[in-house]
C-alpha cells in the first residue's frame, strides 16, 4: 500500500489554509495545519512531515524564524520547504535569510493559484525519499 | 611545179600560224573556264575535274566578264534572344522574333550584284513552317541583322533557320543555317527557366526559412533557457543564479524590459543579449533585494523564486 505523504500547511489565514488543506487532501497527501508559528515549529518538529508549505508573516512567531528554528533540527535541516507568502524579498536581510535557508520555492501568492502549488509539491515530492 | 609547191607550202605555213593563233586563244579561254571550274568542282566535291566551258552556259558571258562568287553566313544575335554560352542554340517563344545576323561576302569581282535572300524555317522534321526572301545589292561584303517572327502557333522543339543565296551567275549553292529551340514561356520567362528558377526560389526560400526558423528558436532558447554558472565560487553561485532565473521569468511576462532594468541596477553587469549574469560588484542579496522592489516598482510585477535543485538539501531529494 502506498503511504501517504503529509504536508504541514502554516497559515493563519484560515479560508486559504482549508482551501489548501481541501486540495491536498483531494490529490491524496495527508494535510497538518498549523495557524500560527509556534505551533508550526512544534507540529513540524514533532510529526516530521515530508513537506511544509509556509507563510511568512505569523503570528507569535514570523515564518523566518520558523524556518531557522526547523533547520536547526537534524530532521528539520534537509526537509523541503515553500514559502507562500504575500512579502516580496525587496529587503536585503530577507533576501540573506532566505539564502541561508534555502526554501525550495519563494512563491508570491498573488501569482499563483493553490492548484499550481499543489502540482510544484507533487512535482517535489516525486524526488523527495521518505525518511 | 616549185611554184605550185611554195604556194603550198606558204598556204600550210599561214594555216598553221592561223591554226595556232587560234588555238592560242581557246588555251587561255579554257584555262579560265578552268579556274572557275575548279571552284565549283573543288566545294562540291573535292575533286579537280575541270568543267568545260560550255557547260556554264547560258552563263558563260558573265562569268567570261567579271565573275561573282557569294557565300553567306548566318548566326543568331544574342541582340534580342536568349542565347546559350555557346551562341549557337537559340531559345524563342512562338510569336517572338529571332534575329539572325546575315553576312555576306562576295569573293568574286567588285562589280555590285543584286542578291535574293531566302529565309526558311524548318521542323526538325524537315517541314518549312516559315518563309520570307529579300533583295540585297551587294558589291563586296554586307553585314545586317534580319527580323524574322517566329509563328504563333509553332509548336514546342528544336528548328532550323535555313538562310540561301540566290544571283546572276551563281557557281555554287550558298546556303547556311542554325539550329534554335522554340519554348513556350510563363509570365515572361522560358518554361524550363520557370521551373528552373521557380525550384531554386523554392528551395532558396525553404532553405533561408529553415535557417531563419532555427536562428530564432536558438535565440529564443539562449534567452529562456537557464545560464550555466557551475564556474562561480559555490558562495556566490546561488545569488548568480537566483538573480539569473529571476530575470529570466520576469523576462518571459514581460520582455526585454526585465533585461533592461536589471541592467541599470547598481552592482550588477548583465549580457544584454541572454540576460546572463556577468558580474555582481556589490552585496549579492542587496542587489537582489533592489531588483526585487525594481520590478515591484516599474512593473507592478512580484517575484517569486525557486532555487536550482542542486541547492537544496540532497540527503533526501534525488535529482
Amino acid at each position: 500500500m502506498k503511504m501517504q505523504k503529509t504536508i504541514l500547511v502554516i497559515e493563519d489565514d484560515k479560508s486559504l489554509r482549508a482551501a489548501v488543506v481541501d486540495i491536498l487532501r483531494l490529490k491524496n497527501f495527508l494535510p497538518l495545519e498549523a495557524a500560527d508559528g509556534k505551533a508550526g515549529v512544534e507540529i513540524a518538529l514533532e510529526k516530521h512531515p515530508d513537506l511544509i508549505l509556509l507563510d511568512l508573516i505569523l503570528p507569535e512567531v514570523d515564518g523566518m524564524t520558523v524556518l531557522k528554528k526547523i533547520r536547526e533540527d537534524a530532521w528539520g535541516a534537509n526537509v523541503p520547504v515553500i514559502v507562500l507568502t504575500n512579502l516580496s524579498a525587496t529587503n536585503e536581510q530577507l533576501v540573506e535569510d532566505m539564502v541561508t535557508h534555502k526554501p525550495i520555492n519563494y512563491l508570491i501568492k498573488s501569482d499563483w493559484k493553490l492548484h499550481d502549488v499543489v502540482k510544484n509539491i507533487e512535482k517535489i515530492l516525486g524526488g523527495v525519499k521518505k525518511l | 611545179m616549185k611554184q605550185k609547191i611554195a604556194i603550198s607550202f606558204c598556204a600550210i605555213i599561214i594555216f598553221s600560224c592561223f591554226s595556232y593563233a587560234i588555238a592560242e586563244v581557246a588555251l587561255n579561254k579554257n584555262e579560265f573556264v578552268l579556274n572557275n571550274a575548279v571552284i565549283a568542282t573543288a566545294v562540291n566535291n573535292g575533286d579537280w575535274i575541270p568543267i568545260p566551258y560550255q557547260a556554264i552556259a547560258p552563263l558563260g558571258g558573265l562569268v567570261l566578264e567579271n565573275p561573282a562568287l557569294f557565300d553567306v553566313i548566318s548566326e543568331p544575335t544574342d541582340k534580342l534572344v536568349d542565347t546559350s554560352s555557346a551562341g549557337l542554340i537559340v531559345k524563342v517563344a512562338p510569336g517572338e522574333i529571332l534575329p539572325i545576323s546575315v553576312k555576306l561576302s562576295n569573293f568574286g569581282g567588285g562589280s555590285r550584284v543584286d542578291v535574293l535572300i531566302k529565309y526558311s524555317i524548318f521542323s526538325s522534321g524537315g517541314i518549312e513552317i516559315y518563309s520570307t526572301s529579300e533583295t540585297v545589292a551587294v558589291e563586296t561584303t554586307a553585314n545586317f541583322v534580319k527580323t524574322i517572327q517566329v509563328p504563333f502557333g509553332t509548336a514546342p522543339g528544336i528548328y532550323s533557320a535555313k538562310t540561301s543565296i540566290v544571283y546572276q551567275g551563281q557557281l555554287v549553292p550558298a546556303t547556311t543555317q542554325f539550329s534554335f529551340t522554340v519554348e513556350r514561356k510563363i509570365f515572361g520567362i522560358f518554361q524550363s527557366d520557370f521551373f528552373l528558377y521557380g525550384s531554386m526560389t523554392i528551395l532558396a526560400g525553404v532553405l533561408m526559412f529553415s535557417l531563419g526558423h532555427a536562428f530564432v528558436k536558438r535565440r529564443r532558447l539562449a534567452r529562456f533557457a537557464p545560464s550555466d554558472y557551475s564556474s562561480i565560487p559555490r558562495d556566490q553561485r546561488i545569488f548568480y543564479e537566483i538573480l539569473s532565473d529571476t530575470i529570466m521569468g520576469m523576462r518571459e511576462r514581460v520582455g526585454d524590459d526585465a533585461v533592461k532594468i536589471a541592467s541599470d541596477i547598481p552592482g550588477l553587469e548583465i549580457d544584454q543579449e541572454t540576460g546572463r549574469i556577468l558580474a555582481l560588484k556589490d552585496k549579492p542579496s542587496k542587489i537582489i533585494a533592489t531588483l526585487v522592489s525594481e520590478y515591484e516598482n516599474l512593473l507592478g510585477k512580484k517575484v517569486s523564486f525557486s532555487f536550482r535543485m542542486d541547492n537544496i538539501p540532497k540527503t533526501n531529494v534525488t535529482n
